[in-house]
């Protein structure tokens, strides 16, 4: 309970001495000691976080202005040179392109896509199918990239693949190719394959999300006669803003940071048709010895993908739902 | 405007930053001569990064640290086995973070270069340059692929060179000899097609399978002068008309001969040497280090029997045609070691006669580098006739991407893809390349 200005307060008389013993004497000190408790409690997490995550940045940073010979240990200065020449690099932004064509294809299967289908398995009478359905399609979140990405490598492959032979049983033949190994599908080739494998997880997180609406709002929509379609548009969808909005973070901030599966299904080729940004920045370090410009990749990759989240967070922040 | 503060922030994290990376002139010095009467002390713990991570290679350096420690029993290893893609970036992670280990796999040319030039190779020239006790094991040639200035660097494990393995039944039933010339090649292929063979299997999906044949293309059509000069960016040209030749000739063979053709990028290597393997096709471009494990013990192609021919040159060449695509692999000793005496003394034991034949008999099928280890009593025909043709050779071309800079052979690398892909012409792959080229000056 707060005390108004207006409450009575004792005559003013010449404040006694405060002796090392008095009240608030104890209470402050007892807070002061509270905050240096607490402080030592987070220090750990404060130093793990700084010296693992924050300070690798800074270095980073560092080393994007750098020409730097890893065998003689040789590190010249060359200012904004690394920038310079990224900002005139067709593959560099060859690989924005794939991660853009990324973002708004995980966008359109990850977020969209993944609202739908939890819609339609949400809507299921059978507790017992919406349980089977929504474990059949997270199987494959549970699957490593790296593995995700050996398996569809073989299905993808022009000669044994399976893919080509169930399009020579459809009659489809004509269709058939190195999906993994033509300039013009490679990359598709490979988001293909990541939709598949994040699909399932982001479907789970909107049936997470699309059971917490109370049953009563559909109750009452249903009394009214409204439809499915409409109780999705009316209901579900406006109901579930806030995981779009934290999906789309994930999904773009993901998009902006994917290697794995390039890297094990076409290294970024052929003719480094798909590479992204993750890709051709360990190309330019780890192949072409290239460090300094490798570090100037890399900053570019967490200016866009900061930008992104920042962007969304605050698109996420006024669209928050309450009921 | 921007905020003083903001201005000041910034200024302090670029500074911090620059701070941070320790930003220097490098101490890169050159490697000081091992000394040849040092006495290794038989204590410690050598490590040691190969290129025999997986079947059928790891066991080769595990038997041989375990029977060097039965020897001297207060020596320890860690041994890091990498594969043949693997390796390059294990190297360069190690490089970068300065922890390099006191032996460590190479490959000549270039990539060798750059630890001698970073004083990350010591200086073996008292042990084993040509004339010392050690270096009269080695043939020369083995020798000199990882010299530099006058001294020498690595020492050479084994002997490599890229042939065409055919399989001998399938070309005796079709009435086919080793071709002699690149037409002959072509027009084999089609004897071989009309029989339902695939004439030559090759899997691009790593690049570099695209480039060996490049680099012994090149090696035939360019003169040799003209070639060695244009693997260097300070010296690089690339003018000559013989590179678009041996381009049209490579995509020739790709589009006429491969089952794969314009695919071909998106099959792995393994999967054309397994084509091979069992006898689907007739021919597969491969290094000797190869050989015994294409044709192994239970494969098809060990009955049919494995031939092998160099690439052909076409009638016209103006380059080198005795010139082979290959070049030996050895190991360097860590200039910054503690224990590069020791390192030395296991190198020895690895490259003693008895350990040398069991490197170039199968399963390891390596062809040792020391004189005399390659012998009909432990290697396979194939492996046997490979060196006697490297060692006849008028020279051994390096591999293209360990010949010249990262940056370039990345290049060709991409421009290879293209070609085998049909997105790119020999001149839009030349031109791609000198540009490279010109911006690593």
């Amino acid at each position: 309970m707060t005390v108004s200005d207006t409450a009575w307060k004792p005559a003013a008389s010449p404040p006694a001495p405060v002796s090392a013993k008095s009240p608030r004497n104890r209470t402050n000190k007892s807070a002061r000691s509270r905050r240096w408790r607490n402080f030592v409690w987070v220090l750990p997490a404060v130093l793990l976080l700084g010296v693992f995550a924050y300070l690798p940045l800074v270095q980073n940073l560092g080393f994007s202005f750098l020409k730097w010979d890893i065998y003689s240990g040789r590190q010249t200065f060359v200012g904004a040179d690394n920038y310079v020449r990224m900002l005139n690099d067709p593959i560099f932004w060859k690989s924005l392109l794939n991660n853009t064509l990324y973002a708004i294809i995980s966008i359109a299967f990850q977020v969209f896509g993944a609202i739908i289908l939890a819609a339609m398995i949400e809507g299921l009478r059978s507790q017992r199918w919406r349980g089977i359905l929504r474990a059949v399609y997270f199987v494959p979140s549970a699957i490593s990239l790296t593995v995700a990405g050996l398996l569809f490598y073989f299905i993808y492959e022009p000669e044994m693949g399976i893919l080509n032979a169930a399009l020579d049983v459809l009659g489809l033949g004509n269709f058939t190719q190195a999906w993994l190994g033509q300039e013009n599908t490679a990359i598709f080739a490979i988001i293909a394959m990541s939709q598949w494998q994040g699909f399932g997880y982001c479907t789970l997180l909107f049936s997470v999300a699309l059971q917490r609406i109370p049953s009563e709002l559909y109750e009452a929509a249903s009394i009214d006669g409204v439809g499915p379609l409409q109780r999705f548009f009316s209901i579900s969808l406006p109901l579930v803003r806030e995981m779009t909005g934290l999906m789309m973070i994930v999904t773009v901030s993901g998009a902006f940071q994917v290697f794995n599966e390039v890297m094990v299904m076409t290294s970024g080729g052929p003719n480094n048709s798909s590479q992204v940004l993750g890709t051709w920045l360990y190309r330019s370090g780890f192949v072409r010895n290239d460090f300094g410009y490798a570090a100037a990749v890399a900053t570019a990759v967490f200016i866009i993908t900061l930008v992104l989240a920042v962007i969304q967070l605050r698109i996420s922040k006024k669209r928050r739902v309450q009921w | 405007m921007m905020r003083k503060s903001t201005q000041s922030l910034m200024a302090l994290l670029a500074a911090a930053a620059l701070a941070l990376t320790g930003c220097s002139d490098g101490g890169s010095q050159p490697a000081a001569a091992l000394d040849p009467n040092a006495e290794p002390q038989y204590t410690g713990t050598l490590s040691i990064l190969t290129k025999f991570g997986g079947d059928p290679l790891e066991p080769y350096f595990e038997d041989l640290a375990a029977e060097y420690k039965k020897l001297h029993p207060e020596v320890s290893f860690e041994l890091i086995q990498e594969t043949d893609q693997s390796i390059k970036d294990k190297t360069k992670t190690l490089t970068a973070s300065q922890a390099m280990p006191d032996i460590y796999f190479t490959w000549a040319g270039s990539w060798a270069n750059n630890f001698i030039d970073g004083g990350l190779a010591a200086d073996l020239t008292p042990i084993i340059a040509p004339g010392t006790e050690w270096g009269n094991d080695f043939g020369e040639s083995a020798l000199k692929a990882f010299a530099k200035d006058g001294k020498y660097f690595a020492v050479p494990l084994y002997n490599n060179g890229k042939f065409m393995g055919y399989n001998q039944r399938i070309f005796k039933e079709l009435g086919l000899t080793p071709p002699s010339t690149f037409d002959e090649l072509i027009s084999s292929c089609s004897v071989l097609k009309g029989a339902g063979y695939e004439p030559i299997s090759f899997g691009n999906k790593d690049g570099w399978p695209g480039l060996h044949y490049l680099q012994q293309l090149f090696a035939y059509e360019v003169p040799a002068d003209t070639l060695q000069a244009d693997f260097s960016p300070a010296t690089a040209k690339l003018e000559d008309r013989g590179y678009l030749k041996a381009m049209d000739q490579f995509t020739r063979l790709v589009n006429e001969c491969t089952g794969s053709g314009k695919d071909s990028n998106g099959v792995l290597y393994t999967t054309a040497q397994q084509a091979l393997a069992e006898g689907k096709s007739g021919m597969y471009y491969q290094e000797i280090l190869e050989f015994d494990s294409t044709a192994s013990a239970d494969s098809k192609l060990k009955q049919d029997g494995l031939g092998i021919f160099k690439l052909p040159a076409a009638a016209d060449a103006k380059g080198d045609t005795q010139a082979i695509e290959g070049s030996p692999e050895g190991y360097i000793i860590n200039a910054r070691s503690k224990n590069a005496a020791l390192a030395a003394d296991f190198m020895k034991f690895v490259t003693n006669s008895q350990n040398a034949a069991k490197l170039s008999a199968p399963p390891y099928g390596q062809p040792s580098a020391v004189k005399g280890a390659v012998s009909t009593e432990n290697s396979s025909g194939p492996v046997i006739e490979g060196i006697k043709q490297v060692n006849e050779a008028s020279a051994a071309i390096t591999w293209l991407d360990s010949v010249t800079v990262p940056a370039v052979a990345d290049a060709w690398l991409a421009g290879g893809e293209a070609l085998v892909a049909g997105t790119q012409t020999p001149d839009q792959v030349l031109a791609s390349v000198r540009a490279a080229s010109s911006a690593a000056k």
